[in-house]
């Protein structure tokens, strides 16, 4: 497509490590970059872990210096707390409508030095710490966020609530804090568009044999993560609800598989990372690991997994799960290999749930006229030709979206859509 | 790479005195240089004065007779000479180089940084007595010759340099072949091959190997043990002299900055030492600040540095030679202390230079499992 | 030297101009030596900071600047960029970082002075010892050769093929398409695949610029990212040997399959109707599945995992191709039946289970199996195993066919050492980075894509072979000049004893030897200033610079005396 009148802007929907990835190859070839992002901060899970498998490698140590070049990236028009609103034309010639939400701080002024936290009254439930620590009514989701600059959660803040305060605005001494910001209505031309939201997890809930949300100590997976965070609620240390170390652990896989009717591929190598996690903080540990198939493909994993046999933990194949609290213990009661009835005791349970589609994604759908497949993740056309490639021309769709993967495929996926886009006009 | 046999491998012959051991050594090199097995010999000779000996590369057969396979006194390391030859490359010339343990040991290490190059090159050691200290032996030529070879006849070692006092390797064997005189039957001598260059070597020689060398492996070991002892003990005293950071600098406080010591070492091998580079060398602004904050500076500076940073350099290449302290005007025993800091640090790596060139320099080698006891040491 | 080093110290609001006193910092280091100028402002990385600062520099003419602020992370890129414009070389630059590691983390108002003044003062040591050092640019060769004609270099040749950039595409048999030419389907789809493959191996021969060897193979690759000599010969009798140069190398080697004879249990290679998934694929493509004696068998086993325990990992295609197979059987005769042998089931993906799920249907079996032995009975093969329900079993069946892992091909390791990129797991070149560079390697310019990166399926290589087009595109672009990093090693002729350590521990491939002159040359284009070959350097005969002894031993000394 040659066409001398098509834009060679590019919109990027996800600021994850799929969208930054992307995002950074296209600015490397000069083209012009609008990365809209739904939260106020860049990275998406991946940022949420302290470690990756199978090397084991810091996470943010990872992301941070990619994060660094996309904020410094003059190419790249870093939108956040955006979302994309509606979209028409086609390949080469998108008009993009977005509705960006007013930050509250000028992020030319704020410094980040996080002030304006202390004087703030509003005490919330921080859902990126999956609710297990608070923050304030204007915020960054955790330490070490980028950009580093805080947003306001207009929904609880007393000011946006009819109260009179101004508590953060008075300490801030670089005249970051401005009321008066409105959210804004952005029209963008842009020739194609890569979609990179990523996923959220099956809601535990919905399975309650497993106990989440009815026993203290059963977490999901991402609520382990920030546990074992340093950066997180407990600078990671792993405890229970009743302060006190855990001697066992259960690690749960396929949470939610039946259910949604497909293996999420990561599930198995990071319940084996967790393995790894809890022996590291707590060496005299007894852990449980609760599987139906093992999936570890890939000429990197079954190492890892090896390597964790070695430490002597239990790997049970099982079925039949059902989890229930019996005086102190968390009691598993479950059908082994043969079939037969056996029940384990435990002090902690992590889950493993299956990876899903986002919330929002049906919507995101529509407004960019794409299909979604059964399973509620955006519709490649056809994976033996380009799983990147929807029915839309001009609309890629990379990362989790499109489907659960790992880090590296989601990377991957990435670079391919900047291949076939730069590869077209 | 010369991999050395095994120690129940290894092959030897037993040939006869006819006049000397000296002589016999000769004629074996002359007969090696007439079926063409050798192109040159390097071997010390006594210089023309008389008062000193130096490594020769002996091209004319005939002045074979006046080679001197194992000296009184090691003027230069053997290594060093061999450097000198082959540094470049290796060349066509098959040399036969005779050098006591230590010098070959030297050597190996030398060319696991490409420094040397032996591919043509027949290393042959001889069992050693030990070496006198060259001052003791300039004073009095004539005499010294006397005394170190009734050292030699009854392996007596008090004349001897302190580290040759106490080295438990003088009949390591780590070149291709070895001369052994201990052990052996009156007017006797083993001749044992530890590669198959060795092997080759006496093959064209037409020297069998069937001769049981049990007798030397036996005397050997008993030397051995005998010395370890007493390097232990001698180490264990000299760490408490010059353990503390007082007792250290007093020992270098003689020290006259002028790097002999490591231009002597086979081993110091850089083109330009650290030490005697512009990194040492600071604006006179520098000098004053040290001596306004101790009230007062010593010229030349950091001798103690250049000792420590010379050891941290090649400590793990130290072979025990001694010949820095045979080359420091002002007598301080570097040897001795450069040679008990070096069996630490080799034993930090199950390391012992030179024994084998196949085996790696830990400078080049990382194992995932070494050195806990440093780190143990940090918790 | 005549240097005149302006002293900047940035105020960051109440965050540095509260938590020390900068003042005294100022005069701490206002009259050390070739300090012409030391200021202090509100807020230097504004815009107007950034005016202020080149104001600043053209009045006092200054040589050198430091600035105490924040971290290198923030503002590095700005204050080098305010260097280059205002005519100071950005690398007579140095960023104290007073913020982040000092005001930050110290809550003593004295000590926090005492600190920055000793950051500020380790700035200035080191900045005098800076040189100035000038961004390099090179021309490059936007042309690019791929080796291995499968799905995964026919897919990155049409994607590359452009009017400006030649495609070299070396296959080593004597036509393209690789495996995938011998499969009737794929799954999940299960539709046919030959006809896309020979459309797309058309588009490439009609395509001009894009030119094909094959029964080809590579016999050197020299040089490095933008300017690759490569030299490729013909495999029959002709000794023909063509050289060209390209910008970029894509190994699309793909993989081969474990060959079953090195194991004894399943009775490949000793009895008949033992088959590898490949002789099925080309079994089943011919149309006629048949036995050794011509008859139609009446069930067939399909032994997963064959070579796993050998190989060490799981190559992630066999569960869903067995299941294909099981599929193909159903579909060709349809009351045959068929046992899958399997030890985990590996179907990762939204559409995967859904395909075994389908697949499950009358007379399929999936038997959870262990200790699996192939033994002959009479006309049959007898298949006794471990379940872990029942314990020990068996089965009789007509054919047994073999899912084996998949491996490298058998050039990986020659094509690994000429690019001087190594192995990684399983003996598949080695990729950069695990997660993050998936197709590219430690070798800038040489990238990977497909099975010959790690076992995967047909879309995971497809995604890696447009992957790679993007690396490429996006870094070898023609007529723009490559700007290779300028803070690299420089080995000194005089000092090197030529050793070769350095080479040993540089994992760019950016050292090579010099056999006249016995010492090693750093290739300034490839290397990437990580400094090892200078720790390494037993004669501390290699300098990096920007981090040269001087620079870092002043910096020190500035910040501890």
């Amino acid at each position: 497509m040659k066409d001398t009148q098509s834009n060679s802007d590019i919109l990027v929907i996800g600021a994850g490590i799929a969208g930054i990835e992307a995002s950074l190859m296209l600015s490397k070839s000069d083209r012009k970059v609008h990365l809209v992002e739904k939260t106020s901060y860049t990275g998406g899970t991946t940022i949420k872990f302290e470690d990756v498998f199978s090397n084991m490698e810091c996470s943010t140590c990872m992301v941070a210096p990619i994060q660094q070049e996309l904020l410094q990236d003059k190419n790249i028009n870093l939108l956040t707390l955006a979302e994309v609103e509606d979209v028409q034309g086609s390949f080469g010639n998108f008009i993009v409508k977005i509705h960006q939400k007013a930050r509250y701080v000028d992020m030319k002024n704020c410094i980040g030095c996080n002030a304006c936290f202390e004087p703030c009254p509003v005490r919330l439930k921080n859902e990126f710490e999956e609710g297990l620590s608070e923050r304030k009514a204007i915020y960054v989701p955790c330490a070490g966020a980028l950009p580093n600059v805080p947003m306001i959660d207009t929904e609880h803040c007393l000011r946006f609530n009819g109260k009179d305060c101004h508590a953060c605005q008075e300490v801030c001494m670089f005249e970051a804090i401005d009321f008066n910001q409105k959210d804004e209505q952005i029209t963008l031309t842009i020739g194609a568009i890569i979609v990179a939201t990523g996923y959220t997890t099956f809601d535990s809930r919905q399975t309650p044999q497993y106990g989440y949300g009815k026993i203290d100590d059963v977490y999901t997976a991402f609520e382990f993560e920030r546990l074992y965070a340093s950066n997180g609620p407990t600078e990671g240390k792993i405890l229970l609800k009743n302060g006190k170390t855990p001697k066992s652990a259960a690690l749960i896989h396929c949470v939610g598989r039946n259910i949604k009717g497909y293996c999420s591929s990561v599930c198995c190598m990071y319940s084996l990372k967790f393995n790894h996690y809890l022996t590291l903080k707590i060496p005299e540990i007894k852990i449980s690991e609760f599987y139906t198939d093992l999936c570890i493909p890939g000429k990197s994993h079954q190492k890892f997994y090896e390597k964790i046999r070695e430490t002597g933990t239990k790997l049970i194949r099982a079925s039949d799960i059902e989890i229930t609290k019996q005086g102190q213990g968390i009691v598993i009661k479950y059908n082994d290999e043969r079939g037969k009835k056996n029940s384990t005791t435990v002090d902690m349970v992590i889950l493993a749930p299956a990876i899903v589609p986002n919330g929002d994604a049906s919507k995101l759908a529509k407004i960019l006229g794409v299909t979604i497949d059964e399973y509620g993740f955006f519709k490649e056309e056809n994976q033996n030709v380009s799983s990147v490639v929807t029915s839309k021309p001009g609309v890629f769709i990379v990362g989790c979206s499109q489907g659960p993967k790992n880090i590296q495929e989601s990377v991957s996926q990435a670079a391919a859509s900047v291949g076939k886009i730069l590869s077209t006009y | 790479m010369i991999k050395p046999a095994a120690s129940s491998e290894k092959k030897g012959a037993v040939l006869s005195i006819k006049t000397t051991i000296q002589d016999s050594i000769r004629n074996l090199l002359k007969k090696g240089m007439d079926q063409g097995v050798f192109d040159a010999v390097l071997i010390p000779m006594r210089v023309p004065a008389g008062d000193s000996f130096s490594y020769v590369l002996i091209k004319d057969k005939s002045l074979l007779n006046n080679a001197v396979a194992l000296p009184p006194i090691m003027s230069v390391q053997g290594a060093k000479a061999v450097s000198s030859v082959t540094r470049l490359g290796n060349g066509t010339m098959k040399i036969a180089a005779v050098m006591r343990p230590c010098e070959i040991r030297a050597t190996i290490e030398l060319t696991k940084l490409d420094q040397v190059h032996v591919e043509n090159m027949t290393l042959i050691s001889i069992d050693c007595p030990g070496v006198m200290p060259i001052l003791d032996f300039i004073r009095e030529p004539e005499k010294a010759i006397k005394l170190f070879e009734n050292a030699t006849k009854s392996w007596d070692d008090t004349i001897m340099r302190p580290v040759c006092q106490i080295c438990d390797k003088s009949s390591m064997i780590a070149g291709d072949l070895h001369i052994g005189t201990l052990g052996t039957k009156k007017d006797a001598f083993f001749i044992i091959s530890n590669s198959k260059k060795g092997k080759d070597t006496l093959e064209k020689l037409d020297i069998p190997l069937n001769g049981n060398i049990d007798s030397w492996q036996i005397k050997v070991k008993e030397n051995a043990e005998e010395k370890q002892k007493k390097r232990k003990k001698t180490h264990k005293d000299l760490k408490t002299k010059i353990g503390h950071l007082d007792n250290l600098l007093d020992t270098f406080s003689q020290c006259i900055n002028c790097h002999n010591c490591m231009r002597v070492c086979p081993v110091c091998y850089c083109r330009l030492c650290y030490f005697d580079s512009d990194k040492v060398k600071h604006p006179s602004g520098e000098y004053l600040r040290r001596a306004k904050e101790k009230g007062s500076i010593r010229f030349l500076p950091d001798t103690t540095l250049f000792h420590m940073g010379r050891m941290m350099h090649m400590s793990l290449s130290c072979v025990s030679c001694g010949s820095c302290e045979d080359a420091c005007p002002m007598s301080i025993p570097v040897a001795q202390i450069f040679s008990m800091v070096a069996d630490e640090t080799q034993g930090l790596f199950d390391y012992v230079a030179g024994r084998s060139s196949g085996e790696p320099l830990p400078l080049k080698t990382y194992k995932k499992d070494e050195l806990h006891e440093v780190e143990d040491a940090h918790d | 030297m005549n240097r005149k080093i302006g002293v900047y110290i940035c105020e960051c609001g109440p965050n540095i101009s509260e938590k020390i006193d900068i003042d005294k910092v100022i005069e701490a280091v206002r009259f050390l030596n070739d300090i012409v100028v030391v200021e202090r402002y509100k807020l230097l990385c504004s815009e107007d900071g950034k005016k202020y600062l080149t104001e600043q520099i053209k009045r006092y003419g200054l040589t050198h600047l430091i600035i105490a602020a924040c971290s290198p992370r923030d503002h590095q890129l700005t204050f080098m960029e305010v260097c280059e414009n205002a005519g100071i070389n950005p690398y007579l630059f140095q960023l104290a970082n007073i913020r982040e590691q000092c005001v930050w983390i110290t809550a003593d108002k004295e000590e926090a002075t005492k600190k920055a003044i000793r950051l500020t003062k380790a700035a200035i040591g080191r900045v005098r010892c800076h040189s100035p050092l000038e961004k390099k640019e090179m021309e490059s060769n936007p042309d690019v050769l791929i080796v291995g004609g499968g799905i995964a270099g026919i897919e990155t040749s049409l994607q590359l093929a452009h009017s400006d950039r030649k495609i070299y595409l070396v296959e080593k048999t004597a036509s393209l398409g690789g495996l995938i030419k011998n499969f009737e389907k794929t799954y999940p789809e299960m539709h046919p695949c030959s006809i896309s493959i020979q459309q797309k191996i058309e588009t490439i021969n009609k395509t001009n610029n894009i030119k094909i060897f094959t029964d080809s193979e590579v016999e050197d690759i020299l040089g490095f990212f933008g300017n690759f000599e490569i030299k490729v010969k013909k495999n029959t009798n002709e000794k023909d040997s063509v050289s060209f140069n390209v910008g970029a190398v894509v190994f699309a080697t793909g993989s081969t399959l474990f060959n079953p004879n090195k194991t004894t249990c399943y009775g490949y290679g000793k009895f008949d109707n033992v088959l590898t998934a490949l002789e099925f694929e080309k079994m089943n493509l011919s149309g006629e599945i048949v036995l050794k004696n011509n008859k139609t068998p009446k069930s067939v086993a399909i032994i997963h995992c064959v070579g796993r325990t050998e190989k060490g990992y799981c190559s992630e295609i066999c569960c869903m191709y067995s299941l294909k197979f099981a599929r193909y059987l159903k579909d060709k005769i349809p009351d045959i039946k068929v046992f899958n042998f399997y030890s985990d089931l590996c179907i990762p993906g939204k559409t995967h289970q859904k395909f075994y799920e389908q697949t499950q249907g009358k007379n399929i079996d999936f038997i959870r199996a262990k200790n699996i032995e192939i033994a002959k009975k009479g006309e049959h093969l007898t298949i006794t195993y471990n379940d872990e329900k029942s314990g020990k079993n068996n089965y009789d069946v007509d054919m047994v066919i073999l899912s084996p892992a998949l491996e490298p091909t058998a050039d990986t390791a020659r094509l690994a050492e000429f690019t001087g990129i190594s192995l990684g797991d399983g003996g598949f070149f080695a990729e950069e980075h695990e997660k993050l560079g998936p197709v590219s390697t430690s070798s800038q310019g040489v990238f990977i894509a497909g099975c010959s990166q790690g076992p995967k399926s047909i879309p995971d290589t497809i995604i890696q072979a447009e992957a790679v087009t993007g690396k490429i595109l996006s870094s070898l672009i023609p007529g723009k000049k490559i700007e290779p990093e300028v803070k690299v090693s420089f080995i000194s002729e005089s000092f090197c004893i030529g050793c070769k350590t350095c080479l040993d521990v540089c994992s760019y491939g950016a050292i090579t030897f010099n056999e006249t002159k016995k010492v090693s040359v750093v290739n300034e284009v490839i290397c990437r200033g990580c400094g090892n070959c200078v720790a390494a350097c037993p004669s501390g005969a290699i300098t990096l610079k920007h981090f040269t002894f001087n620079q870092i031993y002043q910096e020190l000394k500035a910040a501890i005396q």
